[in-house]
């Protein structure tokens, strides 16, 4: 999806004085964005209902079976790899998000990209290509989650993480964005891979966002229907 | 699920607010303003706006700097120590978080500048922080989304206003002798030592020494209006 920033041009001379013709141009851009995003979300839900619903149910098996979620990313995409196990580990109490009636499930989820010790440890050692395979590594177990986030797909970083989880048995999970790039091509070491199709990062981002939480309700729900 | 009426709804409101504070960045950034962002709970909100500013996803805009408060910290004595006049003070966070408030109610006396972002059918008080941005949600997942949204937003804007730059030159400053603005009215300050009748407070100008004999006793950190050396009340 283009930018729609085109129309306002930069202005050669220095003296423009009035601002508030600047700040409806910026209020039009931004209404215009928000919608852009909202339409773009919509179709993203849409798209991937199906996956969704099989990814969920996946997934609440290997938490049923004691398994547990690690998420990945760089970034603005190691923000979301936060707050995704923020989600998981701290669900809402508002009833409105709850897809059953009863409270959610607290679940064990952690961002690899948190820990600077580690981080910087790893980095530094064996290379930022490995920071989060090297973890996996140590922390995983056969029934667990690896969820990695790029909105390009390309990450290298995540692509050895995922390599690494499937070498384990781990069920693997990609959010991606662009075309789905390394994360969903032939071969990919990743079973469940969502795209969003844009080229703005921030609009596939702000659609990322919407498709954890609506993963993270289904999610509650399969395991809902299993208690 | 975010419900239609609550994303579309807010966005004519929360775009022009939008748009008032991109200019406010951008001005402030032209003048080598520092961000701080701090969101208590909520701390990868927060290190999500530090980093698009920092690392901008657009190659060729300008990196711009800005800091993630580190959640565990006390946010007001971290920030005391760091801001300096002119600098952005962002926060994502509730309207009645007292860590928060405690914030954002000193950004006068430091001289910055303050947006808040945030959600719920409670606001903050008109005037808490210079910019409130807000969506009316009480529903914490919806809440979040609208936040990548409404960050993402602000940093774009505020890039189209780099270029205008005829438009991110400081206001003019007053320099009649008496003004109404600058020298009939009280100066936010913040206290810094206390010395029986004489205490030096923090303003946007710099340290003063002032008398305190007017108010009661006040103690370091306390908020005080001065007007021509006198402290003439606490607040």
């Amino acid at each position: 999806m283009p930018e729609t920033t085109d129309f306002l041009y930069p202005f050669i001379e220095g003296d423009e004085t009035d601002s508030e013709e600047l700040l409806e141009d910026l209020a039009r851009s931004a209404q215009g964005k928000w919608r852009q995003s909202w339409k773009l979300r919509q179709v993203t839900l849409s798209q991937h209902e199906a996956q969704l619903q099989a990814t969920a149910a996946a997934m609440a098996e290997r938490f049923a079976a004691g398994g547990r979620l690690f998420t990945f990313g760089n970034g603005g995409s190691a923000t979301d790899a936060e707050a995704v196990a923020h989600l998981y580990t701290q669900p809402p109490a508002g009833p409105a998000d709850l897809p059953a009636p009863g409270a959610a499930r607290a679940l064990p989820a952690r961002s690899l990209a948190e820990d600077q010790a580690v981080m910087t440890a790893l980095g530094n050692d064996v290379g930022f290509e490995l920071v989060f395979s090297r973890q996996l590594i140590a922390h995983g177990r056969g029934h667990d989650i690896a969820m990695g986030f790029s909105t390009s797909g390309n990450s290298d970083n995540l692509m050895r993480a995922f390599a690494e989880a499937r070498k384990q048995g781990m069920l693997t999970v990609g959010i991606a964005g662009t075309d789905g790039g390394r994360m969903a091509a032939e071969g990919s070491p990743v079973e469940q891979c969502f795209v969003v199709r844009s080229d703005s990062v921030h609009r596939i981002q702000e659609s990322q966002a919407a498709l954890n939480s609506a993963l993270w309700a289904a999610v509650q729900a399969a395991l809902a229907g299993t208690r | 699920m975010v419900a239609e009426h609550t994303a579309m709804g807010d966005a004519g409101r929360v775009a022009d607010d939008l748009a008032r504070a991109s200019l406010a960045l951008a001005r402030r950034f032209s003048a080598g303003a520092t961000m701080w962002c701090a969101s208590p709970d909520w701390p990868f909100h927060a290190h999500h706006v530090a980093v698009e500013f920092v690392h901008p996803v657009i190659v060729g805009k300008r990196a711009l700097p800005a800091v993630t408060v580190p959640p565990a910290a006390d946010m007001v004595a971290t920030l005391r120590a760091s801001v300096n006049p002119g600098d952005i003070v962002l926060v994502l966070a509730d309207a009645d978080d007292p860590r928060v408030l405690d914030t954002m109610r000193r950004g006068p006396a430091w001289g910055v500048e303050t947006v808040w972002i945030g959600a719920g059918s409670h606001r903050p008080a008109p005037g808490a922080a210079d910019h409130v941005i807000w969506v009316d949600t009480d529903v914490p997942l919806e809440a979040s989304e609208l936040f990548v949204r409404i960050y993402h937003l602000l940093w774009e804007l505020t890039h189209v206003c780099f270029e205008h730059p005829g438009l991110l030159k400081p206001e003019p400053e007053c320099t009649d002798e008496v003004c109404i603005t600058c020298s009939d009215e009280g100066r936010p300050a913040e206290v810094v030592t206390v010395d029986g009748d004489e205490a030096v407070v923090r303003t946007p100008d710099g340290h003063e020494r002032i008398d305190v004999s007017l108010i009661d006793a006040p103690a370091p950190g306390d908020l005080v209006l001065i007007h021509a050396g006198f402290a003439i009340t606490s607040s």
